[in-house]
């Protein structure tokens, strides 16, 4: 097999991408300002929502789902799923000040299989983390009518709005090199998050802000994992989810491949 | 492809690079490295070594010219020459959460090798540079000179036909320098071509079997150590008489054989020219009955060498800051 076949070869490059999605993972385990907005802050947040504004559910209209925590729990995957996308960003970054990027790129690797292996990794800790919060959910009263398929649907969901997260992060890594840039952005995640219905159904948000909700794709990807949660389509549709998720991954990843080539062309 | 390309290890040909703001860190290099050779690329902080080895590296690309590792150019074949290169960059580029055999294991898969090829490979390289104990430690907890092996064995997980060191021992203490020239011997004696960045004269002269001296990003001078040496002046030879009054006679004997003049007391510096053996020196002073009580050669070194090409030390300051280049 010739070299230049070699870098085109599937298998090789499925295997740089399984090795790459792997240390993303890694990293993230071993580093602990990247444990905390994960795993951490999610949950904080989970405890301070469901026990806060837990009378919400009293209002109205307010969809029934068991305990309050069952239906908060949608917005914590989604918070999650942000903020690991978002730290596979701070973690290119850091690579690229780093060097170790440019060690990527001496390596015969086609520049995709690095973005993907980027992407990749977030989607599978978007599975640890989703599972893991369901997991704490239910011990502090959540369940879930959709069962096992409902699960497993909200926690794809969640893990492919993870890896979309993470393409729009990468791009920007990419695009700006800059690590302090990327570690900025935080705040940002929790305007996508308040601009969705993470923690409040649409029909209870204000005028405006019910409005822009529409337009964020995170809207349709947070009900999509109630509705799959507690197999109740009047909460969102799991398939809109599923497709509003695979078009944020497909798009950012896109966006994040762009963002290399950019990158490659004006070394 | 230009004549020579498939024949050398690397070939450059007007190498040119300017940054954005118009610093011209490579003016017009041109250089050839044959293969199974260490070329030792000479030169201080911004003089243009690690922008070149970036280009040919195929981390950068160049402004104008071009060149070509192991046949491949670096630009239109650019990953053909990735998959026949080594590279260990001037800042050791590691990640210090993964442990050193991780870190050998994602190379080999870089490289396309299987996970039980990756494994066996990490596990002899680990081997080979010493780092079997540490190997399942974090790469954070390594001194400077296991970061720099661990580099090195990175660099040769692909068993590269070229490999590229850019400055590998900067802030090394003496025994890690000493421990990785001898592991740079050690690969080019296997015949991988070495192409060594350095700012230490000492260095490209234990190890190179040419140098190039480059300055303000260009190359001011090429040759075998020797050659370069020769070049900047000859030997000088220092003897000390016996007996001091016979300085004066000396002196004139050995004109002859150069220019000689008084050193201190009972003693004659002779820079010779032409033939350099001391003992027709010593042969001389001999039959004219004149007591030689030490001789002692001094040759130039390359700091001579660097000083007369470039008016400047090499561990002085550089022309402009390469940092980031």
């Amino acid at each position: 097999m010739s070299t230049d076949a070699l870098d085109r070869d599937a298998g090789v490059q499925a295997r740089v991408v399984a090795a790459l999605a792997a240390r993303a993972l890694r990293s993230q385990f071993r580093r602990a300002q990247f444990l905390l907005p994960s795993f951490v802050l999610p949950l904080l947040l989970l405890a301070v929502v469901a026990s806060g504004t837990s009378s919400a559910r009293r209002l109205p209209g307010f969809p029934s789902t068991g305990a309050y925590v069952g239906f908060v729990v949608a917005g914590t995957l989604l918070q999650g799923a942000l903020l690991a996308g978002l730290t596979a960003g701070i973690a290119l970054a850091a690579d690229i000040e780093g060097g170790f990027f440019d060690r990527l790129l001496t390596a015969p690797v086609q520049r995709v299989s690095i973005v993907l292996g980027r992407v990749s990794g977030s989607i599978v800790l978007g599975v640890v983390q989703a599972s893991l919060f369901l997991a704490v959910a239910f011990l502090f009263g959540a369940r879930y009518q959709g069962g096992v398929p409902g699960i497993a649907l909200a926690i794809a969901i969640a893990a492919l709005a993870a890896g979309g997260m993470a393409g729009l992060a990468s791009a920007i890594a990419l695009r700006t090199g800059s690590l302090s840039l990327l570690q900025n952005l935080f705040p940002i995640v929790f305007v996508f998050l308040f601009t969705a219905p993470a923690f409040f159904p649409r029909a209870f948000l204000g005028g405006a802000l019910r409005h822009v909700t529409v337009f964020n794709p995170l809207t349709y990807v947070v009900e999509g994992i109630r509705g799959a949660l507690h197999d109740a389509p009047a909460l969102g549709n799991p398939w809109r989810g599923i497709l509003a998720a695979v078009g944020l991954l497909a798009a950012t990843t896109a966006l994040s491949v762009l963002a290399m080539r950019g990158r490659l062309r004006t070394r | 492809m230009a004549p020579d390309a498939g024949t050398s290890a690397i070939l450059v040909e007007d190498l040119v690079r300017t940054y954005p703001g118009g610093l011209r860190a490579v003016d017009g290099v041109n250089l050839r490295v044959d293969h199974g050779e260490i070329y030792g690329f000479l030169g201080p902080n911004g003089a243009g070594k690690s922008t070149t080895v970036r280009i040919l590296t195929t981390l950068l690309r160049p402004t104008a010219g071009r060149a070509w590792v192991a046949g491949h150019d670096v630009v239109a074949q650019a990953g053909a020459a990735r998959r026949v290169i080594g590279v260990a960059l001037q800042e050791a580029a590691l990640d210090p959460l993964m442990t050193g055999r991780e870190l050998l294991r994602l190379q080999g898969a870089l490289h396309g090798l299987r996970r039980t090829e990756a494994a066996a490979r990490g596990d002899e390289l680990l081997e080979r540079v010493e780092l079997v104990e540490a190997a399942d430690r974090r790469v954070g907890t390594y001194s400077g000179g296991m970061r720099r092996r661990l580099d090195l064995a990175l660099a040769l997980v692909p068993r590269p036909r070229v490999l590229f060191l850019d400055e590998p021992t900067t802030g090394l203490d003496p025994a890690s320098r000493a421990a990785l020239w001898r592991e740079v011997r050690a690969l080019n004696d296997d015949g991988t071509t070495v192409f060594l960045t350095t700012q230490y004269l000492e260095e490209a002269e234990q190890l190179a079997d040419r140098v190039g001296i480059i300055d303000r990003g260009r190359i001011v001078s090429e040759g075998t150590p020797d050659e370069l040496k020769s070049r900047v002046g000859e030997p000088a030879l220092h003897v000390d008489l016996v007996d001091p009054s016979q300085v004066e006679r000396a002196r004139e004997l050995l004109a002859a054989h150069g220019e000689c003049t008084n050193r201190r007391e009972g003693g004659l510096t002779l820079r010779m020219s032409g033939a350099r053996a001391i003992a027709p020196v010593v042969r001389t002073l001999d039959e004219a009955g004149i007591e030689v009580d030490t001789v002692e050669v001094e040759t130039p070194t390359l700091d001579d060498v660097f000083l007369a090409v470039t008016g400047h030390m090499a561990s002085g300051d550089g022309a402009g800051a390469e940092g980031g280049r």
